[in-house]
């Protein structure tokens, strides 16, 4: 049940992903528009000349702050629609008009039933006994002031009613209205009631609201304090859009009349006395309390942070470990985003991430102390700073102090950071014990790029295919979506799901719960999505995944045991020389043990232990078949160490086979060993012929035409 | 989709020749051709998958085709394991 909520709280979090989207877009125009049509600012830089009254370049920014503010102001419709796409499981695009109707309908009906009770006049004014700000116009029906919980009412409602309505069989008669048409047509009615409903439940609920609004306001700088540390706190299970979303863009953080409209959440209120600045003197900090604190942390805070992680690294790792951490304080430092460093030691560090949470909740309320009043659109990077912050002047906003503060803050993170490591040997990047990859990424990467074609498509290909092989195979993998940073999967047997797999497809992190699985990759994660998602789709058609051939020109495979090499030609076995089951070479052994031949897995062992099947970490799929016509000896004279689908790394001992008996009672011990999955243009290259020892390059996998 | 199921009589079971045999019929035709045994099924058209099914003799496996030249795959496939196992 637990897991089960988390799953649904999951995908409704990341359903918020898609409106939230848009902010930094809007915000920007927004941010820039305000700016530079602000009087006091134009007259500060001497901009009055190109910027002032009626000139060209001031209408255009005149109307990218009208454009801006168009998404504020509809913020409830865009996060109803928004959800519906998210939550709704096929045919989104029907649940998308779905919920555009559910949400004039249910407005209307509220609309309809303030007239019928004397709340709104005949003459469209609304009553004087109504309280202030309770009733608001949106899309231009005067209706109870919902806010974003209006929209995401819709959006979770409609998605609900889609997913149990899209598939309906109604009679023949009215055939024509079933499947995916009867979902808008059940939202209307649905939607009428529950207008009629909102009409006397939100009032109650908007006293609620604003009871919890006071509280935090009331609690004054530890309410600020408290909601920093939740929302830190939340960041690993993904449910932080969840929590801070009231905060921003409901009256859960405090409303405030701007410009003569009442205004409702954090992040509302600053955009509105952003596009009225002229007659604002200081933003409110009350309202930036829950996102000012951001920047100190973000720019400063957490890049000390990375630093220190860079200066604990073992000598001969810096390199690898500083380019990793540089990425990532570059990102947040530009554009908050935090998960890439943060992911870096939260699991390997747990401790670390409780002084992140303890620092970066502070910071909020530090932020809130000091009256700095820096708004953002989506989190707390250089780029909003310059937007919302330095252009919009010290005076309305006191973004100078972020300055010193952050500078105390980059000094405490790195300190401590520093101590924590260095005291409880902590492994983060470029401290890991030998045997442990510090980004697989590359080596995939490095892989892909071999690749004689050089197309991207390949390589996408082998992330993709990684991806779902970690996930336990497509048919494993019931649902596929992203937010920020982390893909969000839900399998349908997660003992199948191989963390070690999806970690070496360059996440930095793989967090389980329930059947959920998010594998934390960073801002590119949307085009991993998109690339997975289309590999999944044309699987559909195509062979199995674990079936393609990985396998590129000039990967080298080492021979599995000592021996006698030679062309596949020669083996006394018809099939084999036939290359019927596939391209390749034999080995004549002179020693008794089989050594895995580089790093693999075990794909099988046979029943009667003469053959096994593996299949390397480059790709390559190899058929070690020991002797000829030797399944007759059912078993006798092997004795093997390894189990199907182990990984082992290069000369483990596979298997020991007794060379006397097999002499004796098999046509030949001639052990072929042959490429199972090569594609028409490959062929394999046996690199020397003669005496060769165990883990020497046997062959080589190269393009036919290139004769050697 | 079509299929058929067939009990192994080949003393040896598909080891790696017969596999490669089965493989290379099964790629013959267009269809996806998946062989399943118990609870698993694999692709008949991958030699390490059918090999790693292991199916020894007196086993019986059922032969799924499904695709555009299913009815002739299956009368193949059909003539394939009682010719060869």
């Amino acid at each position: 049940m637990k897991d089960k909520m988390f799953g649904v709280l999951q995908r409704v979090g990341r359903s918020f992903m898609l409106p939230i989207a848009i902010l930094p877009v809007a915000g920007l125009l927004l941010g820039i528009g305000s700016s530079f049509t602000n009087e006091a600012t134009l007259e500060m830089y001497g901009l009055t000349g190109i910027l002032g009254e009626g000139t060209f370049l001031r209408a255009l920014l005149l109307i990218m702050n009208a454009v801006g503010s168009v998404i504020f102001d509809n913020l409830p419709i865009l996060f109803a629609v928004g959800v519906a796409i998210g939550m709704a499981k096929k045919e989104k695009e029907v649940a998308a008009l779905s919920a555009v109707i559910a949400y004039f309908v249910m407005n209307i009906a509220i609309n309809a039933m303030l007239k019928l009770n004397g709340e709104i006049l005949d003459t469209g004014e609304i009553a004087g006994h109504v309280l202030e700000g309770t009733i608001a116009s949106s899309c231009g029906i005067l209706t109870l002031q919902m806010g974003v919980f209006g929209g995401v009412i819709v959006g979770l409602g409609v998605a609900a009613l889609h997913n149990r309505f899209y598939k309906i069989q109604l009679p023949n008669a009215l055939s024509f209205f079933g499947g995916t048409r009867f979902v808008p047509i059940i939202s209307t009615i649905v939607y009428m009631f529950v207008g009629i409903l909102m009409y006397f439940v939100w009032p109650q609920v908007q006293n609620g609201i604003s009871a919890l609004g006071g509280l935090v306001t009331g609690s004054g700088y530890v309410g600020t304090l408290i909601f920093g540390l939740i929302k830190r706190a939340l960041i690993p299970f993904g449910l932080h859009h969840v929590f801070y979303m009231p905060f921003w863009h409901t009256a859960v953080g405090g409303t405030m009349e701007v410009a003569g409209q009442m205004v409702q959440g954090g992040q509302n209120i600053f955009f509105a006395q952003l596009a009225d600045a002229a007659n604002v003197a200081h933003f409110s900090s009350d309202a930036t309390r829950f996102f000012s604190g951001e920047f100190i942390f973000m720019i400063f805070g957490l890049p000390g942070a990375a630093l220190a992680m860079y200066h604990c690294a073992k000598p001969e790792k810096k390199k690898a470990a500083g380019g990793l951490l540089l990425s990532a304080a570059l990102a947040c430092m530009a554009t908050g985003i935090t998960e890439p460093i943060e992911f870096s030691f939260l699991f390997v560090a747990p401790i670390l991430f409780v002084v992140q949470v303890i620092l970066a909740g502070s910071a909020y309320m530090v932020a809130h102390m000091l009256d700095i009043a820096v708004g953002l659109t989506f989190s707390g990077g250089f780029i909003d700073l310059l937007l919302f912050g330095i252009l919009q002047g010290n005076e309305k906003t006191s973004w100078m102090l972020i300055v010193p503060v952050g500078i105390i803050y980059f000094f405490l993170y790195y300190f401590i950071f520093r101590y924590l490591i260095l005291k409880l040997d902590l492994k983060t990047p470029g401290r890991e014990d030998e045997d442990v990859e510090l980004k697989l990424y590359t080596k995939a990467d490095v892989q892909a790029r071999k690749d004689a074609n050089g197309n991207e498509g390949r390589k996408k290909d082998v992330v993709s295919a990684a991806i779902v092989q970690g996930l336990g195979g497509k048919e494993n993998i019931s649902d596929v979506d992203c937010c920020a940073t982390r893909l969000r999967c839900t399998v349908k047997d997660k003992s199948l799901v191989d963390d070690k797999v999806l970690r070496g497809t360059g996440a930095s992190g793989v967090l389980h719960k329930g059947n959920g699985v998010q594998i934390i990759y960073g801002p590119n994660v949307t085009v991993i999505k998109s690339d997975l998602e289309e590999y999944m789709e044309q699987g559909e058609s195509a062979p199995r995944s674990e079936e393609k051939n990985m396998a590129t020109q000039g990967t080298v495979i080492s021979s599995p045991i000592t021996g006698i090499a030679q062309k596949l030609s020669g083996v006394p076995d018809e099939a084999f020389a036939e290359g019927m089951m596939g391209d390749g070479v034999f080995v004549l052994p002179q020693k008794e043990t089989v050594y895995a031949p580089e790093d693999g897995m075990v794909e099988f062992v046979f029943d009667t232990k003469h053959a096994i099947g593996f299949v390397t970490d480059s790709g390559v799929s190899l058929l070690i078949h020991v002797g000829i016509d030797t399944v007759k000896l059912q078993g006798k004279g092997f004795e093997v160490f390894v189990k199907t689908g182990e990984r082992v790394k290069k000369g483990t001992p596979l298997m020991r086979i007794n060379l006397e008996y097999l002499e004796k009672h098999a046509p030949s011990v001639a052990t072929p060993i042959v490429c199972t999955q090569l594609e028409e243009k490959q062929q394999v290259i046996l690199r020397k012929e003669g005496l060769i020892e165990a883990g020497q390059p046997l062959f080589e996998i190269a393009e036919k035409e290139r004769k050697i | 989709m079509k299929s058929f199921r067939y009990t192994i009589t080949d003393k040896t079971g598909i080891h790696a020749r017969p596999a490669g045999l089965l493989v290379k019929e099964a790629r013959k035709y267009k269809s996806r051709i998946r062989i399943k045994s118990g609870e698993k099924s694999v692709e008949a058209t991958g030699l390490m998958a059918v090999m790693s099914l292991g199916i020894a003799c007196g086993q019986t496996i059922e032969i799924l085709v499904e695709g555009e030249d299913e009815q002739m795959a299956v009368a193949g496939m059909e003539q394939f394991f009682k010719r060869n196992l």
